[in-house]
C-alpha cells in the first residue's frame, strides 16, 4: 500500500518548493560560487573548484577590509543621526493637533522616491562645477569651489546627508506609530508626581519607544549595509576608493571585472556584519522588552 | 595593431569603383521583425539613431532599443547578461578595448556580411575589429585620436600675451608640448569660473589618458611579456602632469569623476581653455545652438611629450550575438548604421569615417574651401592619426584599467605620490598577470 504524505507536509510543500527556488538554490549556487574562480565572460570558470582561495584573498586584502571599515563607520553614523532626527520629528508630530495626516503623508516623500533619483539629486546639489550648493555659497560671496563629491569626507558627508534625507522619516514614521501606541496614564501619573517634561521623556516615553527604535534599527541596518544605489550614483566609490563601500566594492568586482566567484565570496563575509548587527538589535530589543515587562 | 589611414586609402582607392552599388545597397525585407539593441549612448550618436526610422522603413523590421549608456556601463550590462544568458538581443555596440572579453557573445561577421561590402572598409580598421580570426563587429568610425580643441579668443588678446611672456618666459600660442599646455592651463584658470583644461578622471578613460602620456614621454605600459611596465620614471612624469594641474586647480575638482559626456559639455559651456577630445565632437563644439565656444573653437594636433607624439586610439563599431533569432536581420541593420550614407551624415559631426568612400568625400570637401573650421579639423585629425596606437588586445585589458584608475586617482586628489601610487597599480596588475596565466 502506498503511503501517504502527512498533510501538515502536503500543505506546506508549495511553501517549501517557493522558498527553495527563490532563496535557499541562489544562496547554495552563490556559496558554492565563492568556491571557484566563476568570471562571467567565462561561464565554464563555474566548474573549477579552487578551495578557500578567494577567502583567503580577501582576508589579506587591506582594501576590502577599508571599505568594511568604512561601511561599519557608515552605518553607525547614519542610523544614529536617522534615529536622532526621526525621535525629533516625531515628537513635534506627535504635538501637532490641526493638519496632523497630511503632515504624516508628507513625511512620507523622500521615502516614495527611488534611491537611484535621490542619487541623482544629489549628485547635482553637491556637483562641484554647477551643483546649487556651490552656487549659493557663491552667490553669498564665497569664491571656493568646494569639491564635495571629491574631498574624501565631504563625499562621506554627502552621501550621509543623501541617505539620512531619505531614510529619517521610516524612523519618524515607526516611533509615532509607537507614541501613538503609548498608553496616557503613566505620564499623567507623573505629571501629578511632579515630573518635569525631561523626566517624563527619559523615564516613561524613551523606554516605552525603545522597542519600537530597535526594530527601526534592524530594518535599516540591513537596508543601509546595503546602501548602493545611492553612493554609486554619487561618486561610484571614488575618487581613489575615498567612499568605497562593500557594495560598491562587489559590484565592481562582480560586474566591471566579472569577478562573481570573488565578488560572492567578499558578500558572505559581509554578510556576517548584517548578522552582526542584527544580533545586537535584537538583543537589545529582548531587553527592552523585558523593562517593559513584555516577555524577552 | 597600428592603424594607417593613408596606406589603407592607398590599397583601396582602386575599390572606389564599387561604391555606387554600396549606395544602393539592398538591406533586404524583414517585415514583423523586431531587432533589440544595446547601443553607445552620448549627444554625438543621436544622428545616427535618428536614421534608423530609414532602415525600419525600408526593411520592415522594426528596432527596439533596451539601452543607451556610455561603453562602461554596457559593458557591465553585457557581462551581466552574458552571466544571465539573456544575450538573445540582436545587435550591440563594441570596442577594441572591450571586444576580447566578450568570448562567444558575438558571431563572426565574415558569414553574415558579404564580401563585396567588406572590401568598402578601411582594411586596417576591418583587421583590429577581427579577434582570433573572427570578425567581431564592423566598425562605425576609424581608429580615432584626440586632438586639441581650444578657445581662440585666447590667443589673439595682446594683454595675455604680454602676462604670459612676463611669467613663462615664451610667446603664448596654441601648445605644442604637453609642458605648454599645463603652462597654459595654469596661466588661464580662473577658479570656479574658468578652468584652464580638463581631463576624464575615472574609469578606462582616465587610464587611456595616462596611458596616452606615458607613451608621449617615451615609457610603456606593459612589456612583451606583458608584465607592468607603467611604473617607470616616464610614468611618473606622466602621472605628474595630472596631479600638478590638479593641484594649482588648473581642472574643475570634479574632474575625476568626469568621463566623455561631461568633458564635452564643459568645454561646450565655453569654460574650458584647453580640451583634448575625440574628433566626434567637432561638429557639437562648433554649434551655436548647443556650444555656447561655437565660433571660438580652433582644433589643433595633439601635443607633444618630451618623447614622441602618441595618440590612444578607439576603434567603436556594431556588433551581432550569436543568439539573435534573426541574425541576418541583425547583419542588414549593422550593415545600414555603417553604411556610406550613416557615414557621411555622422562625419559632418565630426567622426572619422572608416569607409574609404567617405574619406574621399570628406578630403574633397575639405579641400574646396568652403568651411574653414571642417577643414581645420579634419586635417588636424588626419595629423593626429598618424601617432594613433591602440591597447593591448588583451581580455584583461579593462580589467587592469579597473585596478590602475583608482590609484592615479589617489596621486591626483594628493592621498599618494606618482611613484607609490603606480607601484601599488603595478603590483596588483602583476597579479593580475599571473592568475590570467602569462607569466
Amino acid at each position: 500500500m502506498r503511503r501517504r504524505l502527512p498533510e501538515w507536509f502536503v500543505l506546506l510543500l508549495p511553501a517549501f518548493v517557493v522558498v527553495a527556488a527563490v532563496v535557499l538554490i541562489p544562496l547554495l549556487f552563490s556559496l558554492y560560487s565563492s568556491f571557484t574562480p566563476y568570471k562571467l565572460t567565462r561561464p565554464s570558470t563555474l566548474w573549477t573548484w579552487i578551495g578557500e582561495r578567494n577567502y583567503e584573498r580577501i582576508l589579506t586584502d587591506w582594501k576590502f577590509w577599508a571599505a568594511f571599515g568604512r561601511t561599519v563607520l557608515f552605518l553607525t553614523i547614519a542610523l544614529n543621526l536617522e534615529l536622532l532626527f526621526g525621535l525629533g520629528i516625531a515628537l513635534m508630530v506627535n504635538k501637532v493637533t490641526r493638519g496632523q495626516r497630511t503632515l504624516r503623508t508628507v513625511l512620507m516623500f523622500p521615502m516614495m522616491f527611488s534611491p537611484i533619483l535621490v542619487g541623482f539629486q544629489f549628485k547635482f546639489i553637491f556637483n562641484d562645477n554647477v551643483g546649487l550648493v556651490n552656487n549659493v555659497l557663491q552667490s553669498l560671496g564665497s569664491d571656493a569651489a568646494l569639491p564635495w563629491l571629491v574631498d574624501g569626507n565631504l563625499a562621506m558627508f554627502s552621501i550621509l546627508f543623501a541617505e539620512i534625507w531619505m531614510s529619517t522619516s521610516v524612523f519618524a514614521i515607526l516611533i509615532l506609530a509607537g507614541l501613538f501606541a503609548m498608553p496616557r496614564d503613566p505620564l499623567e501619573a507623573a505629571k501629578v508626581d511632579g515630573c518635569t517634561p525631561w523626566q517624563s521623556f527619559r523615564h516613561i516615553t524613551l523606554p516605552f519607544l525603545m522597542p519600537f527604535i530597535y526594530i527601526a534599527m534592524t530594518i535599516r541596518s540591513l537596508d543601509v549595509a546595503r546602501a548602493y544605489d545611492i553612493v554609486q550614483i554619487m561618486t561610484g566609490g571614488g575618487p581613489a576608493r575615498r567612499t568605497e563601500l562593500l557594495w560598491t566594492l562587489m559590484s565592481r568586482t562582480g560586474y566591471v571585472d566579472a569577478k562573481m566567484g570573488l565578488a560572492n565570496a567578499m558578500g558572505y563575509v559581509s554578510i556576517l556584519l548584517s548578522i552582526a548587527f542584527t544580533i545586537f538589535f535584537f538583543r537589545k530589543l529582548s531587553a527592552a522588552r523585558a523593562e517593559l515587562g513584555m516577555g524577552g | 595593431m597600428k592603424p594607417n589611414i593613408y596606406n589603407g586609402l592607398a590599397v583601396t582607392t582602386a575599390l572606389v569603383a564599387v561604391m555606387d552599388s554600396a549606395a544602393a545597397q539592398d538591406y533586404g525585407s524583414y517585415p514583423g521583425v523586431t531587432i533589440e539593441a544595446k547601443f553607445i549612448g552620448g549627444q554625438q550618436y543621436e544622428g545616427l539613431y535618428g536614421r534608423i526610422a530609414d532602415w525600419e522603413a525600408l526593411t520592415g523590421a522594426t528596432v527596439n532599443i533596451l539601452s543607451k549608456k556610455s561603453h562602461f556601463e554596457i559593458d557591465r550590462e553585457i557581462k551581466s547578461d552574458m552571466a544571465a544568458g539573456t544575450t538573445d538581443w540582436c545587435v550591440g555596440s563594441n570596442h577594441i578595448s572591450f571586444a576580447p572579453q566578450y568570448e562567444g557573445l558575438y558571431v563572426d561577421l565574415n558569414s553574415l556580411v558579404p564580401a563585396e561590402v567588406l572590401a568598402e572598409f578601411v582594411p586596417g580598421n576591418i583587421d583590429a575589429s577581427t579577434v582570433g580570426g573572427e570578425l567581431l563587429m564592423l566598425p562605425r568610425a576609424q581608429f580615432d585620436v584626440s586632438v586639441l580643441y581650444y578657445l581662440k579668443s585666447n590667443y589673439t588678446d595682446a594683454d595675455k600675451a604680454a602676462a604670459f611672456k612676463a611669467e613663462y618666459g615664451y610667446d603664448l600660442a596654441v601648445p605644442e608640448t604637453w609642458n605648454q599646455v599645463k603652462d597654459q592651463a595654469i596661466f588661464f584658470s580662473d577658479p570656479p569660473n574658468f578652468y584652464g583644461t580638463q581631463y576624464a578622471g575615472k574609469d578606462e578613460g582616465v587610464v587611456g589618458r595616462f596611458y596616452e602620456m606615458l607613451v608621449a614621454e617615451g615609457g610603456q605600459y606593459l612589456n612583451d611579456d606583458y608584465t607592468p611596465a607603467f611604473n617607470s620614471e616616464a610614468g611618473v612624469r606622466a602621472l605628474q602632469w595630472f596631479v600638478d594641474l590638479y593641484e594649482a586647480q588648473a581642472v574643475p575638482a570634479g574632474t575625476t569623476s568626469y568621463v566623455w559626456d561631461d568633458l564635452g559639455q564643459g568645454f561646450a559651456s565655453g569654460s574650458i581653455a584647453l580640451n583634448l577630445d575625440w574628433p566626434g565632437w567637432a561638429g557639437f563644439f562648433n554649434d551655436p545652438e548647443k556650444s555656447k565656444a561655437s565660433g571660438n573653437v580652433g582644433v589643433a594636433v595633439q601635443p607633444m611629450g618630451s618623447a614622441a607624439r602618441t595618440g590612444w586610439a578607439g576603434l567603436h563599431g556594431f556588433s551581432v550575438t550569436n543568439d539573435c533569432a534573426d541574425k541576418e536581420a541583425a547583419a542588414s541593420l549593422v550593415m545600414f548604421l555603417t553604411s556610406e550614407e550613416s557615414q557621411l551624415a555622422e562625419s559632418s559631426g565630426g567622426s572619422l569615417p572608416s569607409r574609404t568612400a567617405v574619406w574621399e568625400a570628406n578630403l574633397e570637401a575639405a579641400s574646396n574651401g568652403d568651411d574653414p573650421y571642417r577643414a581645420e579639423s579634419l586635417a588636424a585629425f588626419a595629423e593626429g592619426a598618424k601617432y594613433a596606437f591602440a591597447v593591448p588586445a588583451i581580455p584583461e585589458w579593462v580589467e587592469t584599467t579597473n585596478i590602475v584608475f583608482p590609484e592615479l586617482q589617489a596621486a591626483i586628489v594628493g592621498d599618494k605620490t606618482a611613484k607609490q601610487a603606480l607601484d601599488d597599480a603595478a603590483a596588483a596588475v602583476d597579479e593580475l598577470m599571473q592568475d590570467a596565466g602569462y607569466y
